[in-house]
């Protein structure tokens, strides 16, 4: 008995803080699921309700006035059959693979030349000035974009007639126009991929290259050496991202060239657009966005894949 | 009784202060969605809020002839007509439609087939009342809009494309004004006439890649059409109650229908060589998709000779500063016809509105004189009202021939809509997308074009 009640006081000393702290713990978690509460539901609402919807439309034929109606895998079938959808993924992976690599080598040449020496506030006006162009409004910026590579009026031919060049087609002409739907996405885009380079460069030692230059290393064997296998994590990022935004390309070609002439800019996207709501096959626009899903899915696996050899973290 | 702390006091105190400031704060609820409301009756306008702004004086000569019904117009902005469609679908689909829509020619078949309420009823209830509008309006803008037998809406306003002349290029060529009956071979003359004077930057005839306007026009006037056009049966319960004196009555049936394509006829092919020989020669743009923003500007600045557009144009040249006799306006040029295209747009009561009285009244109002003087005021379109298109609307602006906007009708009765069937979005970007391979390049081009051009408004005109 006495030992109980000796003991008493200290089980009750150490217990009080325990009790206290397991109610300071439930509050916690209760605080923090309040807190993430707003994002859950606007999540499971605005996400993962069209996700599982779409996956689930994608087996319906819907008009979204009347009631669906179910056709198996037919609208799945039907992609691989129509010659519009499939040129407008080829435009796309053709369109990704020019639009990206210049986006990345712009945007690491840009970075390398304003991180050499210059001062600090003409750094500050070319960060800027590179980065303005992103928070445009990307449905402006084209329809400037076609008046300016107008044939017969736009400024582009103008300037390039000074020098004697003929006009240019730029809009009603198949390579013309993708060259023109590149150049002003580029132009839009650049300066976040330049903006994750200039960051990256910045944690490059500054001890590398002096060391290096002791070593007789200058110029392009710097940049080849250390700079980019430094980079290459910053890189890997930054293609992950310019390759699923430049996968959903819509704003340009449909404002500029309506994804003409022919198919020639059609993008994944815009048949997405066009399947939904001129043809009013939801279903259909459904399962392209998934085929079009499972190729940003695979592209960035094989990225993550391939940086195994190429990405060096140390 | 446990004590309250101060700290849990204050805090209780701060929460209950949020909340009565947020609970007493004006804010939207759902009821404030369009549609959702049911004190008004919403007519939905393409457009923007400067577009409803502009319908104010409408809506309240409207409020004070219909006291008890109210009137909220939502602009909703779209990019043409087909974007404004999808919205109004999505609208549908999402259980907040609109009880009114105004709906051009475009989109006249897929409203009347999925979303329109008919007419039928309530133009024979009120005949009376209505008689006035369609005795000052002509029969081929009404025609437009029935559809498989019925009336869907009462149009408003249209626009024929005519061909607008810059009277100063015409001049500098030697050139006068040709005559009602021109040719295209003697709009060919004229385009190379103005070319050997226009200067480096000059475009004898400038025009755009569209339904309206666009290949279309010398399609109609070469007797001819990318589909295949035939007219429903049924409708004479309509022309013999109030177009029985018509002098065309017997040429009107229960609307137009395009069921097949028809870009492998020969004629078809022959218009298209027509407007690749204007390419090729440098007499007439390759006309860019998605194009024509640059047009009025351009027009004004006497860069252009020639293009095909309606009176909607007169009041955009007027403020872009171009004087009244600078420039005029013809007839489209003839070819085997002088048939001419025409767009048009009306109100069209919804199948979902649970106010189809209130939307009736609405329309009777709007097809009145009054209520067309107050919603068109400038020359931003032509009125259907015949009395309307007068010279006090064209007044100080031009063109001097402003009555070829409606003589159109009356001179080529015969004239026909935009091909806009149910599924017209599609068929648009069937055409719009194969135009610019065949008149671009050689003349073997034409052949192959049409022939894709013919397999894409298949697989358009199956959809549904």
């Amino acid at each position: 008995m006495s030992t109980t009640v000796k003991s008493s006081p200290a089980i009750a000393l150490q217990q009080v803080p325990n009790a206290k702290g397991r109610g300071k713990e439930k509050g916690g978690r209760r605080l923090a699921a309040l807190f993430l509460a707003p994002t859950i539901i606007g999540i499971t609402i605005f996400t993962l309700v069209p996700i599982v919807a779409s996956l689930t439309l994608a087996f319906f034929r819907w008009d979204i006035i009347s009631t669906p109606e179910f056709v198996g895998v037919d609208n799945f079938v039907s992609i691989g059959a129509d010659p519009t959808i499939r040129r407008a993924f080829l435009n796309t992976i053709g369109f990704v693979a020019v639009a990206v690599s210049l986006q990345l080598t712009v945007s690491i040449g840009l970075a390398v030349l304003i991180q050499s020496k210059m001062p600090s506030w003409l750094r500050t006006f070319f960060r800027s000035a590179f980065f303005f162009p992103l928070v445009l409004s990307a449905a402006s910026v084209s329809i400037i974009m076609s008046y300016l590579f107008n044939q017969n009026f736009g400024l582009v031919n103008q300037i390039i007639g000074l020098v004697g060049i003929p006009a240019v087609p730029w809009l009603t002409s198949q390579a013309g126009a993708m060259v023109v739907i590149i150049l002003v996405y580029v132009w839009q885009n650049f300066g976040f991929t330049f903006l994750l380079i200039i960051g990256g460069l910045s944690s490059i030692p500054v001890e590398m290259y002096e060391a290096s230059s002791i070593d007789g290393a200058t110029g392009w064997k710097q940049f080849k050496n250390i700079t980019l296998p430094l980079l290459s994590p910053t890189l890997l990022v930054a293609s992950v991202m310019a390759i699923i935004s430049a996968l959903q390309i819509f704003d340009q070609p449909y404002v500029i060239t309506r994804g003409g002439p022919g198919d020639s800019t059609r993008t994944a996207v815009m048949v997405i657009y066009e399947t939904a709501f001129k043809q009013l096959d939801f279903g259909r626009a459904f399962a392209i966005g998934i085929v079009l899903t499972l190729l940003i899915m695979l592209v960035t696996a094989v990225q993550f894949r391939l940086s195994r050899r190429f990405v060096h973290y140390n | 009784m446990s004590d309250v702390s101060r700290r849990l006091a204050l805090s209780l105190l701060g929460v209950g202060a949020v909340g009565a400031v947020g609970a007493s704060w004006p804010r939207l609820t759902g009821a404030d969605i369009p549609g959702r409301g049911s004190e008004s009756l919403n007519v939905a306008i393409l457009g923007n809020a400067q577009d409803a702004a502009s319908r104010v004086n409408l809506v309240k000569a409207f409020s004070a002839a219909n006291p008890n019904i109210k009137v909220r117009i939502q602009a909703i902005q779209g990019a043409d007509w087909g974007d404004f469609f999808a919205k109004i679908l999505t609208m549908v689909a999402a259980g907040t439609s609109p009880d009114v829509v105004l709906v051009a020619t475009e989109g006249a078949q897929l409203f009347a087939e999925r979303l329109a309420e008919p007419l039928d009823a309530f133009v024979q209830r009120d005949q009376q009342e209505i008689q006035d509008y369609f005795d000052d309006v002509h029969p081929s803008l009404i025609e437009a809009f029935m559809y498989q037998g019925s009336l869907f809406q009462l149009p408003m306003d249209f626009n024929s494309a005519n061909m607008y002349m810059n009277t100063g290029a015409f001049e500098k060529a030697g050139l006068a004004r040709p005559g009602d009956h021109w040719t295209h071979d003697d709009f060919y003359n004229s385009l190379t006439a103005m070319k050997k004077t226009g200067g480096k930057q000059f475009v004898p005839y400038y025009w755009t890649n569209r339904l309206f306007g666009g290949v279309v026009p010398w399609l109609y006037v070469n007797d001819t059409s990318f589909l295949k056009e035939t007219r429903s049966t049924g409708g004479s319960w309509f022309w013999d109650k109030f177009y029985a004196n018509d002098p065309t009555r017997g040429m009107r049936s229960g609307g137009y229908q395009w069921l097949e394509p028809n870009a492998e006829d020969p004629r078809v092919a022959e218009s298209f060589e027509f407007l690749r020989t204007l390419v090729a020669e440098g007499l007439g743009t390759s006309p860019a998709q998605g194009g024509g923003n640059e047009l009025v500007a351009q027009f004004a600045s006497g860069l252009i000779g020639t293009t095909p557009a309606g009176g909607y144009w007169v009041e955009g040249l007027h403020e872009a500063g171009m004087a009244e006799d600078a420039f005029d306006v013809q007839f489209f040029p003839k070819w085997r016809t002088q048939r001419h295209q025409f767009g048009a747009a009306g109100y069209a009561i919804m199948k979902t509105s649970t106010r189809k009285d209130e939307a009736w009244e609405w329309i009777k109002f709007c097809a009145t004189k009054e209520a067309m003087e107050l919603a068109m005021p400038l020359p931003t379109t032509t009125p259907t009202r015949r009395s309307m298109v007068n010279e006090a609307l064209y007044a100080g602006k031009g063109p001097a021939h402003w009555k070829v906007f409606y003589d159109t009708l009356d001179e080529f009765p015969s004239s026909g809509p935009i091909p806009a069937p149910p599924q017209q979005a599609a068929v648009e970007s069937a055409l719009i997308k194969n135009v610019l391979g065949a008149v671009t390049g050689s003349a073997a081009n034409i052949k192959p074009a049409m022939s894709t051009l013919q397999r894409d408004l298949e697989l358009a005109l199956r959809r549904n």
